[in-house]
């Protein structure tokens, strides 16, 4: 196996808060143009490994390759250089802003005295939820995000990470108040995305949403990897059952 | 609805009139505005009773408004990066009592104000620290503030007032006319445009609706909230120095109590603007239009010879229906 072409590579990663171990000794990969399921129950350090995927918390041992590379990620704009998104369920968007003013949340197009171009961010807002997200109901970029639903937003939250090219899309637990259709909807997105090379890892305790789209699994337990394989080589019982019994 | 054309220009005109409603600062135009139409047809019918548009009463309108109008704008941008601050009152009377007493040891005025606001700036700094720092709410580190400064203003002037007595032409530069229009009404006009350009057409103001609306997705967006904040809280005293000397130039001196209970007055007009108390939300023409409709209504009461307890009472029950108002509104935007 060529580890150095690997797209996102975490080595021996631990976390600790006080006496608490969150992580211990993590590895796992994520490849090109792969979708990879995090699985795991509650308590497993799925959450602790997104935030440090995505530099909100640091590692107290351990690093990250990015195509091969070290690095090591201090704060959540050292992850998005480097090319990775994280989409949460509730916490990324702001409720009182428009859909144009998250898309473009903390990298604001901005003339030398930092006043907004906002026809610019308005016109490109509009350009990336006409093409490159379908999801529907969404007819305006100045619409509230507070006003959406919550397939909608996810929509949003996708829709930036799609404009600014992002190569890694960390979905924490995306599905989890969507409706049945807008989970579809979304899963669909997974794929296609993909399709044009862009990895997903997806973060979830739903099996069955993890099977319909990702070609590997990783299953994490008590803050380590207990399993790791390939969707052709196992089934959702086998899963089921390392999620549960680990 | 694009297929019938008759009912369209009817569903725009609904539309239009909610529009107007669920717009930041929307319900508080409509009220002001009718507010204003009340008083000019009021005034014109009876011009001797209730002098509504004589020029003397332009003129005090003209120059409450800016003292009142400095410290909400501060309190205001602060509040929607979703903080407080009660100290300002006590900031307010603490700077302009420290510019006056520079003024009378023969320091030039031109550096004395730059002085007083440098100070009112430190003061808002040191309040968010603490916040910040220590995770506080800046409720009660500003409650804090409020009394430590005024008590600050006691030990160093003691309770008697301080002339102010400085160059003429800072002078008329805050307290003239220019053009037939009160300085301190044009200066606090070119603030207001000044913030609005700031919290509506700024990186930065995009940067306070994100931190006060949600912190948590502005943190993991990459946005550093705590110094977003921590610029708000500097604003917040910095106004309150302008506030100051404003109203220490048009006065002459200044009074070691003056500031007592503006703090809230402030805040009340950011509510009354339709400012979430949770933050987030709302819109610098909206607090403009509280300080304006605090200010009208209370002229508008002395001149009907209302006693003065009214005035409290008044502005009391705005407050609370503006605030119902707008949770009402929260909540339907959030649903």
């Amino acid at each position: 196996m060529m580890s150095s072409s690997h797209l996102l590579e975490l080595h021996n990663i631990s976390k600790s808060y006080g006496a608490l171990t969150a992580l211990s000794d993590l590895n796992f990969h994520v490849g090109h143009s792969e979708v990879v399921g995090l699985l795991g129950d509650n308590g497993a350090g799925k959450s602790t490994t997104v935030n440090l995927i995505s530099g909100i918390q640091k590692p107290t041992t351990g690093h990250l390759t990015i195509d091969g590379e070290k690095t090591m990620f201090t704060c959540r704009s050292d992850s998005a250089d480097a090319g990775i998104e994280t989409i949460y369920q509730n916490t990324a968007l702001v409720d009182s802003l428009s859909i144009t003013r998250n898309i473009f949340m903390g990298r604001e197009r901005v003339n030398a005295f930092g006043f907004l171009k906002q026809t610019e961010m308005r016109e490109i807002a509009m350009e990336v939820l006409e093409k490159a997200v379908h999801i529907s109901g969404i007819d305006s970029p100045d619409k509230l995000v507070g006003d959406l639903s919550g397939g909608q937003k996810q929509a949003v939250a996708i829709a930036r990470a799609v404009f600014f090219k992002r190569r890694v899309l960390l979905l924490d637990e995306p599905t989890s108040a969507l409706s049945v259709r807008e989970t579809e909807a979304l899963l669909a997105q997974v794929l296609k995305l993909k399709a044009e090379n862009v990895s997903s890892v997806l973060v979830t305790h739903n099996l069955y949403h993890a099977y319909q789209v990702c070609d590997r699994f990783v299953i994490m337990s008590h803050g380590t990897k207990v399993f790791d394989v390939k969707k052709a080589d196992t089934t959702i019982s086998q899963l089921t059952e390392y999620v549960v019994l680990t | 609805m694009t297929d019938s054309a008759v009912p369209k220009s009817r569903i725009r005109k609904q539309s239009l009139l909610k529009q107007i409603m669920t717009m930041p600062a929307g319900a508080i135009l409509l009220v002001f505005v009718t507010l204003q139409i009340a008083c000019i047809v009021g005034a014109l019918a009876y011009p001797d009773d209730f002098r509504y548009l004589s020029p003397q009463n332009l003129t005090i309108l003209m120059k409450a408004i800016p003292v009142l109008g400095c410290l909400a704008l501060g309190a205001g941008i602060l509040m929607i990066a979703g903080e407080f601050d009660l100290s300002i009152g006590s900031v307010y009377t603490f700077t302009a009592i420290l510019m006056a007493t520079l003024v009378n040891a023969d320091v030039s005025a031109f550096i004395a104000a730059p002085l007083g606001i440098l100070t009112g700036v430190l003061i808002g700094l040191l309040n968010g620290t603490i916040t910040l720092r220590f995770g506080l709410p800046s409720f009660i580190v500003t409650l804090g503030g409020l009394l430590f400064w005024r008590g600050a203003v006691l030990l160093y002037n003691g309770a008697v007032q301080v002339r102010f007595d400085p160059e003429p032409i800072f002078t008329s530069l805050f307290a003239g006319t220019f053009l037939g229009v009160n300085a301190a009404f044009i200066w606090i006009i070119l603030f207001v445009v000044g913030f609005y350009l700031l919290l509506h057409r700024h990186k930065f103001g995009n940067h306070v609706f994100a931190t006060g609306g949600n912190r948590p997705a502005a943190t993991a967006i990459g946005i550093n909230t705590d110094r977003v904040k921590l610029v708000a809280f500097a604003i917040a005293g910095g106004m309150a120095a302008v506030a100051g000397i404003i109203a220490t130039a048009r006065v002459g001196s200044v009074q070691p109590g003056q500031g007592a209970g503006l703090e809230l007055q402030a805040i009340a007009a950011c509510v009354i603007g339709g400012l979430s108390l949770s933050g987030g939300r709302g819109s610098i023409i909206g607090i403009f239009l509280g300080v304006m409709l605090i200010h009208t209504i209370t002229d508008v009461l002395l001149l009907l010879r209302a006693p003065g307890f009214y005035l409290d009472m008044f502005i009391a029950t705005l407050i609370v229906v503006a605030a119902a108002f707008n949770h009402l509104i929260e909540r339907r935007g959030a649903a």
